[in-house]
C-alpha cells in the first residue's frame, strides 16, 4: 500500500511516480517576507496569494507555518486553514511542533494532512502527543532526527534515532511506515568548515540505511540548506543537483521552492562535476573551486532571492556585506526564533569566520573585513539587553598589551576587534604596559592566552625580556606576540626558548585568530624556524668610489628653527597615494582585474579619500608643526660629529659588512677634506588626530578608524617629504618643486635617513637629535625606548650628497 | 609589466630592471631571483600589485 494525503480536491501519492513530490516553503513567516508582512496585518488574501502563487509554479504540497514571535499560533493556523482549504487543490502540511496548535487546526482540515514535525529532542513527550493526533486525525509525520543530544550529524547516529523514532511511531502508537516521512537533515557544504565537508555524504548515506531496514518509510529534505553562505546564483545549481543525487537513493518528496529547480539535464557537465566534487568532498580543494567557477554566474532574480532569504540567512548575508542597515528588525525576528546567545554563536561567529577565510584567500579586503567586524559588533550590542548574562564561563579568553616604552595601539587593537567580533572574550589593557602589570592581570583575569605587541625593535627585546619574566612568574599561558619588528626566526631563535609554553609569531591579526583556534584544538606549537631559507637581499646603492669632490652646500642658517605655521592643504600634494590606498588602508588589486580595480578606486577609494580629507581639514584635526636645522659637522670613521651652540654632540652610524660596505658617515666629509654641512628635522602632525581615531575606535567605527589612521600615518611622511624638499631649496640643491612620482623613488639629490631605519637602526640617536631640536618646544618627547610621541611624527637626518641613497646594514 | 610596492609605492618596470637589487632591464617580475625585495623599503614580493 501506498502513502497518499489529500485536501478537498484530490489525492497525492507520496511516493510520485516520478519523485520527487514538491512540497512549497513559502507559506512560513521566516521563509518569505511577503507572507510575513501579510501575516502581520492579517491580510489573509494576501496569505492565500503566497499559496496559489506556488501551486501555479508547481508545489504540489503546502507547508503552512504560522509560529512567530508576538502571535497566536492557534489562531491564525485555524483562519489560514479555513481559508486555504477551500481555495487550495494542493494538501497542507501543517508546520508547528505545538500539540495545542495541531489539536486546534486537525480536524478543521477537510483532507489528510502531514504534521511537520516530530523529534526526540524533549525525549519523546511532544512525540507522543502529536503522534496519538495523528493517529485519530489520520494524518502523515514528518520526522526530524534530532535527539536529546541534538541534531545527527553522521549516518550513524542519523539511522540511531530514526530507528528509535521508528519504534514509537509505529510500535507504540500504530502509525504505518508510510505514514512517516523521515528527514534525515541537510547541513551546508558551503561553510569551509572542516567537520562538515561529508555533511552531504552523511544524508544521502542515512536515506539508504533508513530505506533499508525500515521498509515503506517516505523521506524528505529541506534542500536548500545544502548551499546556506553561497551565491545564489550557485546555490540554485548546487541545489538541484543534491535534490538529484537524494532523488537517486531514495528521496520522495522535497521541501523546495518549486520555481527554483533547475531541470538535471540543462545544468552544464562542467556546473554538474563542480557540485558533485563539492557534495561527495573529492578533493580538499573543492569548495573554493566551486566558489571560484560560480564567482561569474549570473543572479538573474536576484531581488527575488533577497525577498525570500530566511532571516538566518540574511543576517549572514549583512554580516559579509558589512551591511548594518535594518538589524534591528532583523534581529527582532530572530529573536523570535532563537535564544540571543545562539544567534551569536550559531549564526553570527560562523559568517565572521566566512569572512575571515575569505580575507585569507584574497577573496576580501581588509576594510572590508573591519565593516562586516562593525556589523558583528552592532548585533551583539542589539542583543545584549536580551541576554540573561554575559556567558563568560567557556569562552577563550585573551590579555592584549603593547609593551612599556612603546604607545603604538593601532595594531593590538586591530587584533582585539577581529578577536572580539569572532567570540573571543579580549582584555585589552592598553599601551606602554610593563612586564609586572601583565603578568598581575594575566593572573587576576584568568586569562587563556596573552598577547603582546609593539611598534619599534626596542619593543620586540623587550618581549623577549618580558618572556623569561612571565616564566619565573609562573604564567603558564601561551603568549602571541606581533608588530613590526619582529620575524619568524626571532620569535623562535630569540623568544621561544625562554618560555615553557608556545611562545607563537603573528603576523596579522589572523594569524593570531588562528593560533587561539589552535589552541582551543590543543594543536598550538612554538614558532618554528628552518635554518638554510632564503636570505633576502640587502638593495642599495652600488658604487663602487665614493665622490669626494662635491662641497658643502650654502646652509641659510646655523641652528634650529621652529616652523607652526604650516598650511595643512598643501601637504596632500605630498602624500604617496600607492601606499595609503594599497598599503595602509588595504585597498589592493588582489585578484581583481584592473578595470575593477579602476572601478573600486573610482568609486570607493577616491571618495573616502575626499570625505576624510575635507574632515580632518575642515575639524582642524591636522596641525603640521616642524622643528629643523642645520649645522657645521665632520665625520670621523663610522660616526659624524655635529656642532651646536649647545656642544658637539656624536652620530655612530653602522657599516655594511658586505661590499660596498656603505655607512651614512661617509657620505659627509672629514676633517681633512674641510668638514660640512648637515641638516637634521623632526616633524609631527600634532596630537588632535590621535585623539580623534581614539574615539572612533572606541564608539566601534573600525573601518573609519583604520582609514583615518592610515591617513594620519601617510600625511606625516608627506609633512616629512614637504619638509625634506623645502630643505633642498634652501640649501640651493634643488631648485623647485618637484614631482611626487619621482620623490617615491626618491629622485632628488641626496637623501633623508629616519633613525630607526635600515641605514641607521639605531633609534637611540633621538637622544643627542632631541638635544639639537629641541622639538618638546612642539609638543614632542620621548619615551623610554626614544619613541616619540605623538606618534604621528618622524625624524631624520638629511644629507646633501648626490650618492647617498638608501642601503641597509 | 609594472608591479607597485603597496608599501611605498616603488614601482618595478621591467623595461628598466631594478639597479639597486642588480637587476638588468628585460626581467620579468615574476622572474626576479629569490630573495628579492623592495629595492627602497625591503618589503617581500608578495606585498606587490601588478598595474598593468
Ligand atoms: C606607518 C609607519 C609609521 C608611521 C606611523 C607610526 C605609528 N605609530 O603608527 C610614521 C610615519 C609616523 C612612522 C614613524 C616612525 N617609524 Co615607522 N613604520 C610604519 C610602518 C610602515 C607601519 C606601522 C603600522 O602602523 N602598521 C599598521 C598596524 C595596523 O600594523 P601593526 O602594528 O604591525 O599590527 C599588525 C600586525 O603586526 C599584527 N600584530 C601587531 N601586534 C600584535 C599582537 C598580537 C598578539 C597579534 C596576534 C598580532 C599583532 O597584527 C596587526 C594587524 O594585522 C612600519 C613598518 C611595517 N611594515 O610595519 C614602520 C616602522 C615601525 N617604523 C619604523 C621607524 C624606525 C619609525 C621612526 C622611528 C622613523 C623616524 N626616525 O622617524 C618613526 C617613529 C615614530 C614614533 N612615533 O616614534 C621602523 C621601526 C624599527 C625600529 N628601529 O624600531 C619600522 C619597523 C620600519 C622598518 N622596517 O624599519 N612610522
Ligand atoms: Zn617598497
Amino acid at each position: 500500500m501506498k502513502g497518499s494525503v489529500s485536501s478537498l480536491y484530490q489525492s497525492v501519492e507520496l511516493h510520485q511516480e516520478i519523485p520527487p513530490l514538491l512540497i512549497g516553503e513559502r507559506c512560513n513567516p521566516n521563509g518569505s517576507k511577503a507572507f510575513r508582512e501579510s501575516l502581520l496585518a492579517e491580510d489573509w488574501d494576501a496569505c492565500l496569494k503566497v499559496a496559489l502563487d506556488q501551486e501555479a509554479r508547481g508545489a504540489q504540497v503546502l507547508d503552512l507555518c504560522v509560529a512567530y514571535a508576538g502571535r497566536d499560533e492557534a489562531a491564525d493556523m485555524v483562519q489560514l486553514t479555513q481559508l486555504f482549504s477551500g481555495s487550495c487543490r494542493a494538501p497542507l502540511m501543517f508546520d508547528s511542533t505545538s500539540p495545542e496548535t495541531l489539536e486546534k487546526v486537525l480536524p478543521l482540515y477537510p483532507g489528510r494532512a502531514i504534521i511537520n514535525s516530530i523529534n526526540l529532542e524533549d525525549g519523546g513527550d511532544n512525540l507522543d502527543r502529536i503522534c496519538r493526533l495523528a493517529k485519530k486525525y489520520g494524518a502523515g509525520v514528518v520526522a526530524l532526527t534530532i535527539n536529546s543530544e541534538g541534531m545527527a550529524l553522521t549516518s550513524e547516529k542519523k539511522l540511531a534515532v530514526a530507528r528509535e523514532i521508528y519504534d514509537l511511531a509505529v510500535n507504540k502508537h500504530q502509525l504505518r511506515p508510510h505514514d512517516i516521512l523521515f528527514d534525515l537533515l541537510t547541513f551546508t557544504v558551503g561553510s569551509g568548515d572542516e567537520t562538515m565537508r561529508d555533511a552531504a555524504i552523511e544524508t544521502l548515506e542515512a536515506i539508504k540505511l533508513v530505506k533499508q531496514e525500515m521498509p515503506g518509510v517516505g523521506f524528505t529534505l529541506g534542500i536548500s540548506n545544502i548551499s546556506f553562505g553561497l551565491r545564489p546564483a550557485a546555490r540554485k545549481v548546487l541545489n538541484s543537483i543534491f535534490l538529484h543525487e537524494a532523488v537517486e537513493v531514495g528521496l520522495n518528496t522535497a521541501i523546495v521552492d518549486a520555481a527554483k529547480v533547475l531541470p538535471y539535464a540543462t545544468i552544464a557537465e562542467e556546473d554538474r562535476n563542480m557540485c558533485i566534487d563539492l557534495l561527495f568532498n573529492r578533493n580538499p580543494d573543492a569548495l573554493m573551486n566551486f566558489i571560484d567557477h560560480f564567482e561569474q554566474a549570473k543572479e538573474e532574480d536576484g531581488d527575488e532571492d533577497t525577498e525570500t532569504l530566511l532571516p538566518e540567512e540574511l543576517l549572514h548575508q549583512k554580516v559579509l556585506n558589512g551591511d548594518k542597515d535594518g538589524l534591528e528588525d532583523l534581529l527582532t525576528t530572530l529573536r523570535g526564533r532563537w535564544r540571543p546567545l545562539d544567534i551569536i554563536n550559531n549564526l553570527l561567529v560562523p559568517a565572521m569566520r566566512e569572512v575571515g577565510e575569505l580575507f585569507g584567500r584574497g577573496d576580501l579586503l581588509l576594510p572590508f573585513v573591519l565593516q562586516s567586524a562593525e556589523t558583528m559588533k552592532k548585533s551583539v550590542v542589539l542583543l545584549e539587553p536580551y541576554m540573561e548574562k554575559l556567558a563568560d564561563e567557556g569562552q577563550t579568553s585573551v590579555l592584549l598589551a603593547t609593551v612599556a616604552g612603546d604607545v603604538h595601539d593601532i595594531g593590538k587593537n586591530l587584533v582585539d576587534i577581529i578577536l572580539s567580533n569572532n567570540g573571543y572574550k579580549v582584555h585589552n589593557i592598553g599601551i606602554k604596559v610593563a612586564a609586572e602589570e601583565i603578568i598581575a592581570r594575566a593572573k587576576e583575569l584568568d586569562v587563556d592566552v596573552i598577547g603582546l605587541s609593539g611598534l619599534l625593535v626596542k619593543s620586540a627585546l623587550l618581549m623577549k625580556d618580558n618572556l623569561g619574566q612571565f616564566q619565573a612568574a609562573g604564567l603558564s599561558q601561551p603568549i602571541l606576540l606581533g608588530g613590526a619588528a619582529l620575524t619568524t626566526k626571532f620569535v623562535a631563535v630569540d623568544c621561544a626558548p625562554h618560555f615553557d609554553k608556545p611562545v607563537v609569531y603573528c603576523a596579522d591579526a589572523f594569524a593570531g585568530l588562528k593560533a587561539i583556534r589552535e589552541f582551543e584544538a590543543g594543536k598550538l606549537l612554538s614558532t618554528h624556524w628552518e635554518e638554510g631559507t632564503v636570505s633576502r637581499n640587502r638593495p642599495g646603492p652600488q658604487q663602487e668610489i665614493l665622490d669626494r669632490s662635491f662641497n658643502p652646500p650654502d646652509v641659510p642658517f646655523l641652528g634650529r628653527k621652529v616652523e607652526k605655521n604650516i598650511d595643512a592643504e598643501s601637504l596632500f600634494a605630498y602624500l604617496n597615494q600607492a601606499a595609503l590606498f594599497r598599503g595602509r588602508w588595504g585597498y589592493r588589486r588582489g585578484k581583481m582585474s584592473k578595470e575593477e580595480y579602476e572601478e573600486l578606486h573610482a568609486k570607493t577609494v577616491l571618495p573616502l579619500y575626499q570625505r576624510l580629507k575635507e574632515q580632518s581639514l575642515n575639524e582642524g584635526w591636522l596641525q603640521p608643526q616642524v622643528t629643523y636645522g642645520y649645522f657645521d659637522c665632520v665625520s670621523h670613521g663610522d660616526t659624524v660629529k655635529v656642532h651646536s651652540d649647545s656642544g658637539e654632540k656624536v652620530f655612530s652610524f653602522p657599516r655594511q659588512s658586505n661590499t660596498p660596505g656603505l655607512c651614512i658617515a661617509d657620505y659627509l666629509r672629514n676633517k681633512e677634506e674641510g668638514g660640512d654641512k648637515v641638516g637634521f628635522f623632526v616633524v609631527t602632525l600634532g596630537q588632535e588626530l590621535a585623539e580623534q581615531t581614539k574615539v572612533l575606535y572606541e564608539s566601534d567605527h573600525y573601518h573609519d578608524y583604520l582609514m583615518l589612521h592610515g591617513l594620519g600615518v601617510e600625511l606625516t611622511d608627506a609633512l616629512a617629504e614637504y619638509w625634506h624638499e623645502k630643505m633642498r631649496i634652501e640649501m640651493g640643491i634643488q631648485e623647485e618643486r618637484g614631482d611626487m612620482d619621482a620623490y617615491v623613488a626618491q629622485g632628488y639629490q641626496g637623501s633623508r635617513y629616519g633613525f630607526g631605519y635600515p641605514s641607521c637602526p639605531d633609534l637611540g640617536a633621538h637622544e643627542p637629535l632631541f638635544e639639537l631640536l629641541q622639538p618638546d618646544e612642539i609638543g614632542i618627547s620621548l619615551t623610554e625606548s626614544f619613541e616619540m610621541v605623538p606618534e604621528m611624527s618622524t625624524s631624520a637626518i638629511v644629507i646633501h650628497h648626490p650618492q647617498a641613497k638608501y642601503f641597509a646594514v | 609589466m609594472r608591479y607597485i610596492c603597496t608599501c611605498c609605492g616603488y614601482s618595478y618596470d621591467s623595461d628598466k630592471g631594478d639597479e639597486m637589487n642588480h637587476v638588468l632591464p628585460g626581467i620579468d617580475f615574476e622572474d626576479l631571483p629569490e630573495g628579492w625585495v623592495c629595492p627602497l623599503c625591503y618589503a617581500e614580493r608578495d606585498q606587490f600589485d601588478c598595474l598593468d
